[in-house]
């Protein structure tokens, strides 16, 4: 019974942290919505939702890097290993493809 | 005579009055030569005119058919470019992409003797092959070099000495990290197959190489199969327009393995020393002797949920997630293992990040009951461009620090596998460009195996990667 107690008391620290770090998180939001007056949800764009995205992970990648082609095939890597929901994905995916300028 | 002569003298006068009559009428519209050359000289003008205007008629027809058909001739040499825009002449290249990333690396480890070293960590491409707009091929590889070895009799002047064994030559390694095929079936459903990178976590699908901050992996990942062979349905609901989304993973896969087929949990390697059992990384359908199949009765299944809120736009978010994996491991298929891995990221601005997981695993054996390896890691990182000191050098670097911990579980039966370890990291990337980076940190390590004394090896890491 002593492994299972040690695991318990884990499980129940791992779920503390879990616990506190959404509450941190919450509590940013909560702040942030002070600050400012409620609004319509506004649509995001590509721009916008790479900037949201793409930084989770990687320093951001210019959308010169790579060509409108290449670009249309790594967005269907990024969309699987990040799961990005598919509207995301694609208003991301044509922002690259016209700041790619090729 | 005078009888006749008056009726015909009459008879004239009166013809000739009729005549006279008859022909005073044209007598007074008569036009004359003056006015009728007048008039045929303009009807001449007119008709010079006239035929100056068919002729300019038909030059003008002449250069609308000219200028329909360039027009026509545009129009069609238009639609050409638009057609080969949408659809580039295709080749060899066109759909094929290669990305990825490589580390060299400077180690020095302190306290097990060794010396410091230059050495080349990875050279990880990944190769892209999209098919169409809904099917893209991807593989990813790790290579590497490692000393190779040498054995034999030391000789002095031609007279044998001790035996050796000893580094000699070099090796390369090659490995197959992942080799999947994606399927984008609708919008909210992906099919995965072949052998797929494992939602356990993040760290293996996110956060490998160059992506981490820090040269070498948590503690407690080890604990996870990275791949596995298998098939996947995976997807993301967006909740709102604000970015926020709910995603899922569950698959199924052939699932961990025994290395001597039994459920023990230990086994002897060909030298006969003392190793665990368990095997996460093999067990990938085609078997040594050639046959497909398992190596147990059933593959395990497993998946993922995360949860994703960004908030006031970019680099302020949260993501947490929950996954897990179940199934048999040794080929009588009676004892199972299982994972359990808690996940979660925060940004909060553009400079502050912190992400950590917990791993919790176990596995019921036949000799040694229940081992349960775990680990749990917490990375934080703060960049030194929030403090707005306009300094170019230190505006790119960015501090990081790390906390994590594992213990393998193998202190069953004395084996002298067991071992806990706790190791406090603290460093620093220099993001160079925004794919290079040169990234430096000193680790603090502390080991313990029960029963014996605690090992202490910090060590000193410095290393380039570069994302492609």
């Amino acid at each position: 019974m002593k492994p299972n107690s040690k695991h318990s008391r884990r499980l129940i620290r791992a779920a503390v942290a879990v616990l506190a770090l959404v509450a941190l998180g919450g509590l940013i939001a909560v702040a942030q919505a002070d600050d400012t007056k409620p609004a319509a949800p506004k649509k995001l764009t590509g721009a916008e939702l790479y900037a949201v995205n793409c930084n989770r992970c990687h320093p951001e990648r210019y959308p010169t890097e790579f060509n409108s082609a290449q670009w249309q095939t790594i967005m269907i890597h990024m969309r699987v290993r990040a799961n990005l929901p598919a509207k995301q994905a694609k208003e991301i995916l044509k922002y690259m493809k016209e700041e790619a300028g090729n | 005579m005078k009888n006749n002569f008056t009726p015909r003298f009459i008879s004239s006068a009166a013809a000739s009055c009729i005549l006279g009559l008859t022909a005073t009428q044209p007598a007074a519209a008569a036009v004359s030569d003056e006015d009728f050359n007048a008039l045929k000289a303009t009807v001449q003008q007119l008709q010079q005119a006239h035929d100056q205007d068919q002729k300019q008629i038909q030059t003008l027809q002449q250069q609308l058919g000219e200028t329909q058909t360039l027009a026509t001739n545009a129009v069609v040499a238009a639609d050409a470019v638009a057609q080969a825009q949408a659809n580039p002449p295709r080749n060899a290249l066109h759909n094929f992409t290669m990305v990825g990333d490589a580390e060299i690396q400077y180690a020095k480890t302190y306290g097990n003797g060794t010396h410091n070293g230059f050495e080349l960590a990875d050279f990880a491409p990944i190769f892209l092959y999209r098919a169409n707009d809904n099917i893209l091929f991807e593989a990813g590889f790790d290579i590497m070099l490692q000393n190779g070895s040498a054995s034999g009799t030391n000789s002095y002047n031609g007279v044998a000495g001790s035996a050796y064994t000893h580094d000699s030559g070099s090796s390369t390694s090659v490995s197959l990290s992942f080799a999947q095929m994606d399927y984008l079936v609708n919008d909210y459903v992906t099919f995965v197959g072949g052998y797929m990178l494992l939602p356990l976590g993040t760290y293996s699908e996110r956060g490998a190489g160059w992506l981490n901050k820090i040269p070498d992996d948590p503690l407690g990942v080890e604990f996870l199969p990275g791949a596995g062979a298998g098939a996947q349905l995976r997807g993301a609901y967006p909740l709102g327009e604000s970015g926020q989304m709910l995603t899922y993973a569950v698959y199924c896969a052939n699932g961990p393995s025994s290395v001597d087929g039994t459920g023990n949990a230990y086994t002897l390697d060909g030298g006969g020393n003392k190793i665990s059992n368990l095997d996460l990384g093999g067990n990938v359908g085609i078997q040594n002797d050639g046959n497909n199949g398992n190596l147990h009765s059933a593959p395990s299944g497993g998946g993922r949920l995360g949860w994703f809120v960004p908030w006031g736009g970019a680099h302020k978010d949260l993501e947490l997630g929950v996954s897990g994996q179940t199934g048999s491991w040794d080929d009588a298929s009676s004892y199972t293992w299982s994972a359990l891995v808690l996940d979660g990221a925060l940004h909060v601005g553009p400079n502050v990040e912190v992400k950590g997981e917990y791993i919790d695993t176990w596995y019921n054996t036949s000799d040694a009951g229940t081992i349960r390896p775990w680990g749990a890691w917490v990375q934080a990182g703060y960049k030194l461009a929030g403090l707005d000191w306009d300094m170019p050098v230190i505006s790119d670097i960015e501090l990081v620090g790390r906390v994590d911990k594992e213990n393998n579980g193998l202190d069953k039966l004395g084996s002298g596998l067991g071992a806990e370890t706790r190791r406090y990291t603290m460093g620093y990337v220099y993001y160079i460009t925004n794919t290079l980076l040169f990234e430096g940190d000193y680790e603090f390590i502390h080991s313990c195996i029960p029963g014996s004394s605690p090992l202490t090896a910090n060590q000193l890491i410095f290393q380039l990667s570069y994302g492609f």
